[in-house]
């Protein structure tokens, strides 16, 4: 699960520093604060379940990402996707208890990427059954992307 | 990441389309076991052979009825889904539609016919039938069509998450969380087409079975026989 509000950090981040770089407009802007929003939400939702067992924001590299329009939807789409991939890949190991809560989040996190996609001019819905990632993928996905140290 | 925007509409289901990604073979392993799944990951890869050899899967016979249950009540829902896609695509009205929303339409009718034929391999013997459907003229006027799929496709979602899990088979709550994103994807695309925010809340709201049962019942889109005032010469759409 801390891997999961790892994710949420990330994302989270990344719309925080994008809006303040002020450089998106439009639909992408709305898009990022609504997102922004959201994923603060997952945050809060993610450290309650998990309680004292939380980790704490780690930091995030992201400098090119948020300073062109480009490099924002590349990685907002990225990290989205990764998002989604990554809740499923987790589904058997969830509590019984904890699935509707977080079967709640990732079809927001799925909703944004659709959303990031359609903006993008890409296929919004491209498979007819997501794929399913493991923890070590999503961490080659965010270091391959220079958003955080490897370790 | 790719870009697969293929939205041909009248050829053959392949695996291919299904499982771009191995999510359903992940999710076969999961079901039947490694085995299963590298023999039919080395089929070719011509859909319907490879469907074929999922036919008489044990979970009809071993499964909990439960899961049994829910995945029957998620198919009829799926039913009604590709139905309504495939009646506007037939009816005309997915033809009279700005591009971008022609795409739409027939993409999630095809995902929609995916998802029948997945959770039919499954379910074997143990599925259901298609039910007989009756839209009401719904499919056949674009504003009606395209509100009611907004409804449909947030109602997948709500539907899917509730039900995700219940399943005494943890391997079908990932299974059915692959199903959940791409409805997701689709409500959010439907709702940005029809002028609506993608996402309206942080977390997606579950809805129990007897709720998502109600709203269906109360749209009376479920006949009991097959509609008089249908085009009943056409055959059937079988998912």
């Amino acid at each position: 699960m801390n891997f999961l509000l790892t994710l949420e950090y990330a994302q989270l981040a990344l719309y925080e520093e994008a809006i303040s770089a002020d450089v998106l407009r439009g639909e992408l802007r709305r898009f990022a604060g609504v997102a922004r929003s959201h994923e603060a939400e997952h945050v809060k939702a993610l450290r309650a379940l998990l309680g004292a067992d939380a980790e704490e924001k780690p930091t995030f590299r992201f400098t090119d990402a948020t300073r062109t329009v480009a490099r924002f939807n590349r990685s907002a789409l990225t990290l989205e996707e990764t998002a989604a991939a990554a809740y499923i890949g987790q589904a058997p190991n969830l509590t019984r208890d904890r699935v509707p809560r977080v079967a709640g989040i990732v079809a927001v996190e799925a909703r944004h990427a659709a959303w990031i996609r359609a903006i993008v001019g890409r296929n919004p819905a491209p498979r007819a059954a997501d794929p399913a990632t493991t923890a070590r993928q999503v961490a080659r996905t965010l270091e391959r992307n220079g958003f955080v140290k490897p370790s | 990441m790719r870009d697969d925007d293929d939205c041909s509409d009248d050829h053959e289901l392949t695996l291919e389309e299904l499982d771009r990604d191995g999510a359903l073979l992940e999710g076969i392993a999961g079901v039947y076991g490694n085995s299963r799944a590298d023999l039919l990951r080395g089929a070719a890869v011509g859909g319907a052979a490879l469907l074929v050899g999922l036919a008489d899967p044990p979970l009809a016979r071993a499964a909990a009825k439960t899961d049994v249950n829910i995945l029957n009540f998620d198919l009829v829902f799926e039913y009604l889904q590709s139905s309504f896609y495939v009646g506007a695509v037939r009816d005309g009205t997915v033809a009279q539609m700005g591009p971008e929303k022609q795409r739409w339409a027939r993409v999630l009718g095809r995902h929609e016919l995916a998802h029948v034929a997945i959770l039919k391999q499954v379910l074997g013997k143990g599925a259901v039938g298609k039910p007989f459907f009756n839209f009401r003229g719904v499919t056949e006027n674009e504003a009606a069509f395209t509100r009611t799929a907004v409804a449909m496709e947030d109602l997948t979602v709500a539907l899917l998450a509730g039900q995700a899990g219940r399943f005494k088979d943890r391997n079908l709550t990932a299974a059915v969380f692959s199903l959940l994103t791409t409805e997701a994807r689709h409500a959010a695309w439907a709702r940005r087409l029809a002028g609506f925010q993608p996402v309206a809340r942080a977390v997606d709201e579950p809805k129990t079975l007897n709720e998502v049962g109600r709203v269906v019942q109360s749209t009376r889109f479920i006949a009991a026989r097959r509609p008089r005032t249908g085009r009943r010469g056409k055959p059937r759409y079988t998912g």
